[in-house]
């Protein structure tokens, strides 16, 4: 057996594991922005170690929460803890206006010096500690104190001033959210309003922490989601570790007791989004195994949503991130909302669908996906089907789109192509006649996140794979998965007969970052899946 | 998950249906009517009638919208082949690629064209027999003929068609179809001879107009170099708006086709821009050996009749829920109505009956502008992308790869490092079946008449790091980026101009050269009083290190302009 088999097989079955896991929690693990509230906010710099998904615990430094936070947002995500060390550092959640205090106790090894946390894109006050070279700092064992007030709404990051190179390689970085004090009138009106009654209908909760991004009526939102994203070279970690370890107890400020650890050359193996590599990121936020990574990222949306992604890039590279699907809209950069010169109710910001992040540089964005323009029915609708739900009507509105019956399981549909039909030859319970014919399912290999036919949702699914849910007879495909359509096997994450959403890979596109040591697939890539009306999206766990 | 289920999965799949329906797999499609496109005029749908208004639709009998009158867009095929090949860099290594070649168009693509055809021309059958290494077999590259980087000679290769069309005897026989039965049936040992080991850096050019339907076929012919990797190979259309999982190539996401089987993508053309095409099994493995492409969308505005006022004309784009852009309900959408009415219209050059949507080379439009804004006489698709000779090495052979050590070495425009980036006509290399094949045929030496204007569309598809493409002596504005025209909602143009450009890997831009000095030329983009002297200028990446072939301290990223 030569090298490249030994390395397959281990790679393998370590790949088995992880999909096992993934298996057992993918199924009700969504993303949101969760995150502590303030405005008082007392947190510590320690080290631990963080999990990743080839097995390694690399010791790192975090902050964490020196004590019970005031409260935890969105208050529909419950299990919520805040450990004394989290990569990414507790997410800062406050409201535009406040007046912020952050208190940090420096409780990392004392060889491992002073630390601090710089606020860029606010007025900081620093009180206490000692003074470096950005800003105050705490010592080891102190404590320093900032205050500044949250002065406009939007994403920034936060993260140490001292020695970073070393320091927020080593974690200690984090995200401040400053929702905007008042909410535009038709952000919680119109089809916002539409969308949050079709949540209540299926009896989802409403995990936004704001309606809007800014104070602005183009920022509203229904869905939202956090992005962190950093690299990590696992030779710095150690080197920080065997460091600590041979200084032990030393007191602060004796001779010998400081870190000389090199950060070049640099030669990052983990690609972190919130701290996690896939897949463990697609697991729960708040999950117990990672203790130490609370965030995941895992973002799921209903057609029509405008969904909000805050991003924020940390570590020293930049990522040219892909989020397939759609475009995004730029709204603001650090929390600077981009606005037409000529007429500041109109926004200015590109749409990219590779949005790039740079060391310390936030965005937000707003992404939606709607099939506008696909030119077939990705329900499948079929007007000869005895499935009520197979002939469901598509009303539009000024806009082309079914957003009238907030119930229907079409809600948002895109009215054009209603009915019509993709696939040249019968595929089910689907309506022939289309323009294009499918290979023959023999000859090609599923993916564990295909649905198990080309079409949206767990109803168009059945149908299409002869296995309709209703007692109805079927009009064509007497027999469940007999009709010659696809086989439906091996879609273990994104179940044909109850989920069946459309998968969307978004990465980096500087494509070895989507491994994870050197195994792919790994690192910086997430599954964002598109979910029909019919699936409810719990992001809670 | 994937290399798990590359094994597991086919043979999960092979135990649960023993009922093999056919033995042959591979097949290409393109219809010539369909329900969008009707063929009202009987013409096969093999031209793009000008753009006058919306399509007109109608409630039809089947419950669904079906156009009666006014029919915009027209139908596009093409077939490529997944597998491998070699190529060669500018220091004259050959270097082994997981990579796409042509299965259709193989004269427009040897021509530095796209490859995107009408079912008029893709729809026939080669006269001839094709032999390995085909068209640059048969052009005798190597041996004084075409294709050689000492010898280029404008390709005169006969056939455009799909590659193993043939008529469909079995149909025939029973009664199902009428000779010559042209439906999608191919001879298998044509597009084995043709498609192995016969891999393009850059992939085959993908080019379609605005309301087009797409049938894009991949044929997975498998690696002969590699015949212990059971490589499955799928399209991922990069920047498609509101994509359907289904068809967006993500083998995790979707399907994807094995060796010995044909896949057909179908599009509706989205908004124009400049979008681009790749391989989505093992990311970081197979675009890093090179399965990557370019591939753009024309805007409607091109098939406005000569005269057209451009503003009225986008106007008429408004009727049409899918292609009218209204920013006050859309956040998604990049050129609603001008702020400005510049009272531009269409000149001449710009639509012809005959010549428009073909893939020969005429003035255009970068995006719907409304203002003639983004005018260009000539385009170029330019793709920057790096190789990285060890990975290659180890790509050809059995050994673990290494991602974390990725480090480019081969710096490429169009798949080509200077001096190879001037040399007109196709470069071919010798494959390991002994032939020569066009491995390059892309050149990338930018030629613009005196004061006329170029467009490049910009795409990087390197997977390591960013890069940057700097213009000395014309200067670069940019009117687009990642497939959408630069305004605001308010409708003001956001163009800048700038000497360089960077981008990282998945990222696009539209770039305008304009040769013409006039302080007013934003009022007359395709007339110019003081052109820019006559000469060569450059193209180049100030990432100097990035000036290199490998070890030659020498090359890389870097291509002339030359200005007639």
């Amino acid at each position: 057996m030569n090298a490249m088999n030994t390395k397959m097989i281990t790679s393998k079955s370590r790949l088995l594991v992880l999909l096992v896991l993934a298996l057992l929690l993918t199924a009700t693990a969504h993303a949101a922005a969760p995150g502590i509230t303030g405005p008082s906010f007392n947190l510590t710099a320690q080290a631990s170690s963080i999990s990743q998904p080839d097995g390694a615990a690399v010791y790192s430094w975090g902050y964490g929460c020196n004590g019970a936070p005031a409260g935890f947002a969105p208050a529909a995500i419950t299990n919520t803890f805040c450990n004394s060390m989290q990569v990414p550092g507790p997410t800062l959640i406050v409201t535009e206006g406040q007046a912020v205090t952050v208190t940090l106790t420096n409780n990392l090894p004392a060889a491992a010096g002073n630390t601090s946390i710089l606020f860029p894109g606010f007025n900081v006050t620093a009180t206490g500690g000692v003074p470096g070279l950005m800003t105050q700092e705490a010592v080891p064992g102190g404590t320093v104190t900032y205050t500044f007030t949250a002065s406009s709404p939007g994403t920034r990051a936060y993260y140490s001033g001292t020695q970073g190179d070393l320091q927020v390689e080593m974690g200690l970085y984090g995200a401040i959210v400053v929702l905007p004090s008042s909410v535009p009138a038709n952000c919680t009106g119109g089809l916002h309003a539409a969308n949050l009654a079709a949540e209540q209908h299926w009896g989802e909760a409403d995990f936004r922490l704001a309606p809007a991004a800014y104070d602005h009526a183009s920022t509203c939102y229904d869905r939202e989601y956090l992005f962190q994203f950093a690299e990590m070279d696992p030779k710095i970690h150690a080197a920080a570790l065997a460091q600590v370890t041979a200084a032990g107890n030393c007191t602060a400020g004796a001779p010998g007791c400081s870190l000389n650890v090199p950060t070049e050359p640099y030669q990052p193996a983990y690609f972190l989004i919130n701290g996690r590599s896939m897949p463990d990121n697609m697991d729960p936020n708040y999950a117990l195994e990672y203790p130490h990574q609370p965030y995941n990222g895992n973002p799921h949306m209903h057609p029509g949503e405008l969904t909000l992604i805050r991003v924020i890039g940390t570590g020293r590279w930049q990522h040219p991130f892909h989020e397939h699907g759609n475009h995004v809209r730029i709204l603001a950069r650090d929390g600077n909302l981009i606005l037409s010169q000529t007429d500041p109710t109109k926004l200015g910001g590109r749409l990219e669908f590779t949005t790039d992040t740079t060391p310390g540089q936030a965005f937000d964005g707003i992404y939606y996906w709607s099939g506008k323009g696909l030119n077939w029915d990705p329900y499948g609708h079929h007007p000869g089907s005895n499935d009520p739900s197979a002939t469901l009507p598509c009303t539009p509105d000024a806009n082309g789109y079914n957003t009238g019956a907030p119930t229907a399981i079409n809600f948002w549909e895109w009215c054009q192509d209603h009915n019509k039909p993709v696939q040249v030859a019968p595929f089910g319970d689907v309506a022939s006649g289309g323009p294009a014919t499918l290979p023959d399912p023999n000859i090609f290999a599923n993916g564990p996140w295909y649905g198990g036919s080309p079409y949206l949702g767990p109803d168009a699914t059945l149908r299409a794979t002869g296995c309709m849910s209703s007692s109805a007879l079927q009009t064509n495909a007497p027999n469940c998965g007999a009709s010659g359509s696809t086989p439906p096997s091996g879609t273990i994450a994104n179940s044909p007969s109850s989920e069946a959403g459309f998968a969307f890979m978004w990465h980096s596109h500087n494509e070895r970052e989507i491994t994870t040591n050197n195994i792919f697939p790994g690192g910086m890539l997430m599954m964002m899946l598109v979910d029909s009306r019919e699936f409810v999206i719990n992001e809670s766990n | 998950m994937k290399k798990l289920f590359r094994v597991g999965l086919p043979l999960l799949l092979f135990c649960l249906a023993p009922l093999v329906v056919s033995a042959q797999s591979f097949r290409v499609q393109c219809p010539t009517s369909t329900i969008t496109h009707p063929d009202l005029n009987k013409t096969g749908n093999s031209s793009e009638p000008a753009y006058t208004g919306p399509t007109t639709l109608s409630p039809g009998t089947n419950g669904f919208l079906t156009p009666t009158a006014n029919v915009n867009g027209a139908i596009k095929c093409q077939q490529i082949g997944g597998g491998d090949g070699m190529s060669t860099m500018g220091d004259g290594t050959q270097i082994y690629m997981f990579s796409f070649g042509p299965l259709s168009g193989l004269a427009d693509i040897a021509d530095g064209l796209a490859g995107t055809e009408f079912p008029n021309v893709f729809n026939t059958v080669y006269p001839g027999t094709f032999v390995p290494g085909d068209p640059a077999t048969t052009l005798g590259a190597g041996a004084g003929g075409a294709g050689t980087a000492q010898n280029p000679v404008p390709i005169a290769f006969p056939y455009n068609g799909a590659v193993g069309l043939a008529p469909d005897v079995d149909a025939i026989a029973n009664g199902n179809c009428v000779a010559p039965c042209l439906d999608g049936h191919v001879d298998p040992r044509a597009i084995i001879d043709v498609g192995v080991m016969n891999g393009n850096i850059p992939a085959p050019l993908l080019a379609m107009d605005e309301d087009d339907e797409v049938f894009f076929t991949l044929t997975n012919v498998g690696m002969i170099m590699r015949p212990d990797l059971f490589e499955q190979h799928t399209v991922h259309f990069h920047g498609y708006p509101n994509a359907s999982s289904f068809y967006d190539g993500v083998p995790d996401a979707s399907v994807a086709i094995n060796i010995g089987g044909s896949f057909t993508y179908y599009y509706l053309a989205p908004d124009a821009g400049t979008y681009f095409w790749h391989c989505h099994i093992t990311p970081p493995e197979h675009l890093q050996m090179g399965m990557v492409g370019q591939l753009y969308v024309r805007p409607r505005q091109d098939r406005v009749p000569t005269g057209g006022d451009l503003y009225t004309y986008l106007g008429y784009q408004q009727n049409d829920l899918r292609t009218k852009c209204d920013s006050n309900a859309d956040i998604l959408c990049s050129n609603p109505l001008p702020a400005v009415n510049t009272g531009v219209t269409n000149p001449a050059a710009v639509y012809n009956a005959a010549t428009s949507g073909t893939n020969g080379p005429r003035p255009g439009y970068g995006y719907n502008d409304g203002d003639g804004s983004t005018y260009y006489d000539v385009e170029y698709p330019i793709q920057i992308h790096g190789f990285d000779p060890s990975f290659h090495f180890v790509g050809m052979t059995f050994n673990p790869e290494q991602f974390n050590d990725m480090k480019d070495k081969y710096f490429l425009l169009n798949g080509r490092s200077y001096p190879d980036t001037v040399t007109p006509g196709p470069l071919a290399t010798q494959a390991t079946d002994g032939k020569m094949h066009f491995s390059q045929p892309l050149p990338s030496i930018i030629s613009i008449p005196a004061g006329g204007r170029a467009l490049l569309r910009i795409s990087d598809l390197d997977v390591t790091e960013y890069q940057t493409l700097a213009s000395l002596g014309i200067p670069m504005t940019v009117i687009g980026f990642n497939a959408k025209l630069l305004r605001d909602q308010a409708g003001n143009n956001l163009y800048y101009t700038t000497n360089s450009i960077t981008l990282g890997g998945g990222e696009s831009l539209d770039v305008i050269l304009d040769t013409c000095t006039d302080p007013d030329r934003a009022s007359h983009p395709t007339t110019c009083t003081a052109p820019l002297a006559t000469g060569t200028y450059y193209l180049y990446t100030p990432n100097l290190d990035h000036l290199s072939n490998d070890a030659e301290n020498f090359g890389g990223l870097m291509t002339e302009v030359h200005i007639n």
